[in-house]
């Protein structure tokens, strides 16, 4: 693979619609400028620009090339200003194949190409490719010449490999977050109706056409209600249709989607921890998303940008799936330390405090809406108490598994050698009361990094905690 | 962790900080003599400069003469050969652990006002975190930035 090549032809294509979509505002400009009296020189001045997008697309495609030497992807573009761009085959980070609907239809894929380095857009990315050439690019790109032949005698079966069922997917649609949205509005709207309801009492002879139209109104609300579910369920069908991860080697490689067909691999070493989060909607049902946090510039997000290595599976599931993709992130032990009960009232206190005040608020200038803060303060205090319940940490070895809840509960395990720093917090009233915060830092997304916290522990666990991080020999 | 670091920063600290904030208190006094003048030409609502003015009198006071020693009296470092130790913070005290290993580099930095009184400060950068010793002399902050630096080796398992 040493000649220079270039990419599939269809990249003007897609040049072209990426150079019309980001030029849009010029053309509305052109047209609401020109359209009173000069409605012809605004179409010529939109055929010049039609024509110089088409241009540069063309001539964009022509200067691209790429080619593998050396253990290195080099690239060579830009249409005034020459660009060569070499990228180690051993500074690869992960490759990922992504599929529009546009190369679906051709067998075409768009291939990118992540480094460690930081950023949201991908070190190199080929717009467009064959479905087989992508696949060949990547398999040489992967491959470190001691691997290769070892990895020809590898069937694809024997990858393990676990895809999402259809029950599963309709499972994660359903409960997906929108729905969370949709019943806070259905249940302000239903109690709302409720309070017009009696002055429509007195007027008989309204009664049944009102009567007739509030039946209408709420129809009309339930339906909207049940058509922004559906669509939520649609939406997570198609972002997750055919989800698959497959274990290959020293890497996880991730499938997905409907409409835009999305292939991810996560190098292992890149894994920085592995958990798995209970939404207040799927925890009722037992269900959890596992998720990753990934070191590296990946744009791919998931919720709360971590990484989703499977979108839905019952908890009791979680340990057998880490044990088969991710086995060094198996806990066994259960035996979890939780915060004592000291630490409740700071929990409650921190989350009621804004409840109380748009409470107070709303009582002095909107007294009869009073009852919004008032089942916000009660949620509040739910919240608050299931806060310090979850809450808690384990030792397992090297190994230490977290557990906190800001609204969805989290429960991550952590390896002693990714986290890179530790750090113990106390204000005035926690050395009174012996209790600490503690915040772990890991690597995230972009360069970026990720804290976990745990507030109000018991002072003694967070220095046993930092006893089992310490570096030091302890005499 | 039960004990706190052992190193407090240079004592010039202090003074530094307080000249820094006399530098932010004087944007906070020249706003209020500007709110006074406002008063006299304009008519100004007066409570609303009242208010001002006994706001700024009362940072002035913690920020310059109370917060500085309180500050200084809080920081504290200890480097081991194995990981450093950094304890700060008035009200919320801190303490953290960066493991040598974790560390990724160190720098020596030094504004105008440090530099009067030859101090250093130190900030030591993990992947996901970035820690600062303020105000130390210019020769432990160079001698700790040499060290830090030589002590930190590089994980083989990093990413």
């Amino acid at each position: 693979m040493s000649k220079p090549k270039r990419l599939h032809p269809a990249a003007v294509i897609l040049h072209i619609v990426i150079g019309i979509r980001n030029s849009l505002f010029f053309f509305i400009l052109l047209f609401v400028t020109l359209f009173d009296d000069k409605l012809l020189y605004a179409f010529l001045a939109m055929l010049a620009l039609l024509l110089l997008i088409i241009i540069t697309s063309v001539l964009t495609w022509q200067r691209f090339t790429y080619r593998v030497e050396e253990d290195e992807l080099r690239l060579e573009y830009g249409i005034i200003i020459r660009k060569k761009r070499f990228i180690s085959k051993h500074r690869i980070q992960s490759i990922d194949l992504t599929q529009n609907i546009l190369h679906r239809i051709f067998k075409l894929t768009k291939v990118e190409i992540e480094t460690a380095g930081t950023g949201a857009e991908a070190e190199a990315s080929l717009i467009c490719v064959t479905l087989t050439e992508g696949e060949a690019l990547r398999a040489e790109l992967k491959s470190i010449s001691s691997r290769e032949q070892h990895e020809n005698e590898i069937e694809e079966e024997a990858y393990l490999a676990q895809t999402i069922t259809r029950k599963q997917l309709l499972l994660a649609g359903a409960t997906s977050g929108s729905i969370g949205v949709l019943l806070a509005i259905a249940g302000f709207a239903f109690s709302e109706i409720e309070r017009f309801i009696p002055s429509n009492f007195y007027d008989d002879a309204y009664r049944w056409i009102i009567g007739l139209g509030l039946l209408i109104m709420v129809l009309f609300i339930v339906g909207t209600l049940l058509l922004l579910w559906l669509l939520g369920i649609i939406g997570t069908m198609i972002k997750y249709w055919n989800f698959t991860i497959t274990k290959v080697d020293e890497d996880i490689v991730i499938t997905r989607g409907l409409l835009e067909k999305k292939q991810i691999t996560i190098p292992l070493k890149r894994i920085q921890a592995v958990g798995y989060a209970e939404s207040v909607i799927r925890q009722p049902f037992g269900y959890a998303t596992v998720i990753a946090e990934i070191a590296g510039g990946s744009n791919e997000k998931g919720e709360d940008f971590s990484t989703v290595l499977f979108p839905i599976m019952k908890v009791e599931e979680v340990e057998a799936f880490l044990e088969k993709f991710l086995p060094m992130y198996v806990n066994k032990q259960n035996n979890m330390q939780s915060l004592p009960k000291r630490a409740r009232k700071y929990y409650i206190i921190r989350m009621t405090i804004p409840a109380l005040l748009l409470l107070g608020v709303v009582f002095f200038v909107f007294p009869h809406l009073s009852w919004i803060p008032l089942i916000l303060l009660a949620v509040c205090v739910g919240l608050s108490l299931l806060q310090h319940k979850d809450a808690g940490y384990l030792i397992n070895g090297q190994k230490l598994l977290i557990r906190y809840r800001n609204i969805n509960k989290v429960t991550m395990v952590l390896h002693h050698k990714r986290i890179q720093a530790f750090n113990k917090k106390q204000n005035w009233f926690h050395r009174k009361e012996n209790l600490a915060r503690l915040k772990l830092s890991i690597i995230g997304k972009m360069g970026l990094g990720k804290h976990y916290t745990i507030k109000e522990l018991d002072v003694t666990d967070v220095d046993d905690l930092s006893d089992w991080y310490s570096y030091r020999k302890k005499g | 962790m039960r004990k706190p670091p052992e190193h407090t920063i240079s004592k010039d600290a202090i003074k530094a900080w307080k000249i820094t904030a006399i530098l932010y208190e004087a944007i906070a006094w020249v706003l209020t003599i500007v709110g006074f003048i406002l008063f006299i030409t304009i008519d100004f609502p007066l409570w609303i400069v009242l208010i001002v003015a006994v706001l700024t009198a009362i940072s002035t006071y913690f920020s310059i003469f109370m917060l500085p020693k309180l500050r200084w009296r809080r920081w504290r470092y200890e480097v081991f050969e194995q990981e450093i130790y950094i304890q700060h913070g008035i009200l919320v005290v801190s303490r953290t652990l960066i493991p040598m290993i974790r560390v990724q580099h160190v720098e020596t930095q030094q504004g105008p006002i440090l530099k009067k009184f030859g101090l250093a400060s130190v900030s030591i950068s993990t992947a996901a975190t970035t820690h600062e010793i303020p105000a130390l002399s210019n020769e432990i902050a160079s001698d700790l930035r040499d060290k830090i630096s030589a002590l930190a080796k590089v994980d083989e398992d990093d990413v």
